[in-house]
């Protein structure tokens, strides 16, 4: 009950013209990114975060919070309509999103995807109202040695599960950690790999890495795939409608992404892809079964609504589901959440506990104003998704060279520092060589700003324990949590021998000869 | 796979002309199917080039990534031997993290040569140096390092838009004129905007002492 009256309160004055202003402007933005293939909810915020500086936090949360959530909505659009997800989170929309459109529906699959993303973002919103107090009521056992295991978890969740290679996950992820590295040690006080530059003394500042992984490193990485970069053609388009048929085929979807999206959201390194694949998969086996037993026609393969309705709404509740860790732990799940996370120092406030015992009303005014942006989100989509996709339609060599506008403005504005530009310009091409390799960037970010608190944290601990190691195993919590260890750990690796096993196999049987 | 923001994936090959032309699923099944097998070679996505996600490297380019990560971890744990704790510091000392992301950094870089030696030998992978275009990342660069330089000099106005056509041009714009005029008030835009909006002050370089 104190949940539903503190967002009733949250609600009263996120309704604030000036808040609701944000919102708009927040969502607006992160349909546009949402929609343009190679930008994403986590560029949007890091662009956006050096301008937000001077705004008062709760504004500048609402207008973050918009972005990722309208970076989900438009997503959506350009997967059914162009077959190319805006991001990555979308990518399990194409393929019966865009078989639809090509059967001439492509009217009921932006209306499934719209109202789906709206269901699941609501849903997905309460659920956090309701569970981020519970979270926050479990961290409050949490000491450094248990806040510690938490970030050891998050690492190896993120480093093993995001990328396609643990090896380039884990490489990605000490890459941010040594990034993170660099600048007065919190702890005591010494400066560390500044090189004698007073810039370098202050650290390396979270904009300019995400800018400069995120935004200019994918301007340059585009740039360098020249002729075999994405092309957006000619569109086929149609409002967004449902019929009552298409209805009532498409909630059961929702409902089912929506519950696979808010369990996977809250858990590190899942992302929005694992939930998306998953509702997927399991809609193609259900409509398999339906098929089976009653002797309804299964459309998967050549469209099948349930394809679209299931994955929009699971990336969606997703979404929202990385808000109760941010909120509750103060712990990242996805990029755009490391980014606000960033944000949330900046203001100097800490998420957990402190933040709602401290700043309760900015927390509740910005669960409400989710609530808000999902309605938005809902008038600006469902109206108008055709026009959002005419977007595509921007010369490509004003949209990169407006990106990298963007980019260097946003980090000049940090301090108006034409050192912060030099850094900008290494970390940039930081990212370029690990696109280039096809090193994912997510787990670097994540090191960032995950890394010192890991630091602290541990240090802490000893400090507490007065060097006794014991401390970091000193709670049934805390070995809990290196057990989940050990099993994140386990998997790619127990996946890679199998994979091996089987290519053995398989070379085996095709050429005896040639193994050693 | 990559959470959002980091797109990688599905710029590679999606050229809807393609898809459409009959032949084939869609690139991005491709992409997902392929993911984690580690042997997607690049004569198999034709004149696309492969997601180097999941690509393994080849030729000289393969030892970038295992070097950078060998010299930063040198550098971490020089760091971590020469930082100069202050007496009161405690025990686990401001250069035992550094030292740890260190040593690991070099384990990784070992662990990647391994790799890539194996991969030498059996043949498969491609090298990125096969689809990358190094003109149009140098220009952009060249336009970087210039705005850099010519920032506080020419003022906000002058430099954003010389960086705007700059870009622009590596992306192939070729309508000169129309292209600098796009680009002047895009960063006219942002000056006015931001002085008036939030107060931020941009350079103005020489333009303000001649207004």
């Amino acid at each position: 009950m104190d949940t539903l009256i503190n967002l009733m309160d949250g609600l009263a004055s996120a309704l604030t013209p000036q808040n609701l202003m944000w919102a708009f402007l927040g969502v607006l933005l992160g349909t546009a990114v949402g929609v343009l293939p190679g930008m994403g909810s986590a560029m949007a915020v890091a662009l956006l975060l050096p301008v937000t500086f001077r705004f008062d936090p709760t504004s500048a949360f609402i207008l973050f919070a918009g972005v990722y959530y309208g970076g989900m909505f438009g997503g959506a659009t350009t997967s059914i309509l162009l077959n190319t997800p805006g991001q990555a989170s979308s990518i399990a929309t194409t393929y019966e999103g865009h078989k639809m459109a090509l059967n001439g529906r492509a009217a009921q699959a932006l209306g499934t995807a719209v109202i789906g993303s709206f269901v699941a973002s609501v849903i997905g919103t309460l659920v956090v109202a309701l569970f981020a107090p519970v979270m926050v009521a479990f961290a409050l056992n949490f000491g450094p040695g248990e806040y510690f295991a938490l970030t050891v978890f998050s690492f190896v969740a993120v480093a093993a599960v995001v990328s396609g290679s643990v090896l380039r996950g884990v490489t990605s992820l000490l890459i941010g950690l040594a990034i993170g590295l660099v600048g007065i040690d919190a702890q005591s006080g010494a400066a560390r790999f500044d090189f004698g530059s007073s810039s370098l003394m202050d650290g390396i500042d979270i904009v300019i890495v995400t800018v400069g992984l995120l935004a200019l490193g994918e301007v340059l990485y585009i740039a360098a795939r020249g002729k075999s970069a994405p092309n957006f053609a000619a569109i086929r388009t149609g409002r967004p409608w449902l019929g009552r048929k298409d209805l009532r085929r498409s909630w059961k979807p929702w409902l089912r992404g929506t519950a696979l999206g808010s369990a996977f959201g809250p858990i590190p390194g899942s992302g929005a892809e694992i939930p998306t694949f998953l509702s997927l998969g399991l809609e193609r086996r259900l409509a398999a079964r339906r098929a089976r037993r009653t002797g309804e026609e299964d459309e998967f393969g050549q469209g099948a609504i349930e394809g679209v309705a299931g994955p929009e709404s699971a990336n969606n509740s997703s979404a929202a589901g990385t808000m109760v860790p941010l909120l509750g732990l103060g712990l990242p799940t996805s990029a755009t959440a490391a980014i606000m996370l960033a944000a949330f120092q900046q203001y100097g406030l800490q998420p957990g506990p402190v933040l709602f015992e401290r700043n309760a009303e900015l927390v509740w005014t910005l669960l409400a104003s989710l609530l808000i942006g999902s309605v938005l989100l809902l008038v600006i989509n469902l109206p108008f998704a055709p026009l959002w996709a005419r977007l595509l339609k921007l010369p490509k060599p004003y949209l990169y060279a407006g990106i990298t506008l963007f980019s260097v403005l946003a980090v000049y504005a940090i301090n108006t520092s034409v050192t912060h530009l030099v850094m900008l310009l290494a970390v940039a091409v930081l990212g370029l060589v690990m696109r280039t390799f096809g090193v994912p960037v997510a787990p670097a970010l994540i090191g960032v700003v995950l890394g010192p608190i890991a630091e602290t944290e541990f240090r802490r601990a000893l400090a507490a324990s007065s060097g006794d190691p014991s401390i970091l195993v000193g709670s049934g919590i805390s070995i809990g949590l290196y057990a989940l260890v050990l099993l994140a750990a386990a998997l790619p690796l127990i996946a890679f021998l199998r994979r091996r096993r089987a290519d053995a196999r398989a070379v085996d049987v095709k050429e005896p000869v040639e193994r050693p | 796979m990559s959470p959002d923001g980091t797109d990688e994936k599905h710029t590679a090959g999606t050229d809807p002309s393609e898809t459409t032309d009959g032949s084939g699923p869609p690139e991005t099944t491709d992409v997902v199917e392929t993911r984690g097998t580690e042997t997607n070679t690049a004569d198999t996505a034709a004149d696309t080039a492969p997601d180097p996600e999941t690509t393994v490297w080849r030729g000289p380019a393969a030892w970038i990534v295992p070097a950078l990560a060998a010299i930063l971890g040198l550098v971490a744990l020089w760091g971590a031997v020469t930082i100069e704790a202050p007496p009161n510091a405690t025990s686990p000392g401001p250069g035992a993290f550094p030292g740890a992301v260190g040593a690991l950094l070099l384990i990784i870089a070992v662990c990647m040569s391994v790799v890539n030696l194996r991969n030498q030998g059996s043949g498969k992978g491609s090298s990125p140096f096969a689809w990358f275009e190094s003109r149009p990342v140098l220009l952009v660069l060249v336009g970087l390092v210039a705005h850099t330089a010519l920032l506080e000099f020419v003022g906000w106005l002058l430099a954003g838009a010389l960086l705007f056509w700059v870009v622009a041009y590596a992306f192939g714009a070729r309508a000169y004129l129309r292209d600098a005029i796009v680009a002047l008030s895009m960063s006219a835009a942002v000056q006015v905007g931001f002085s008036l909006g939030l107060g931020l002050n941009l350079p103005g370089g020489f333009l303000e002492l001649v207004l």
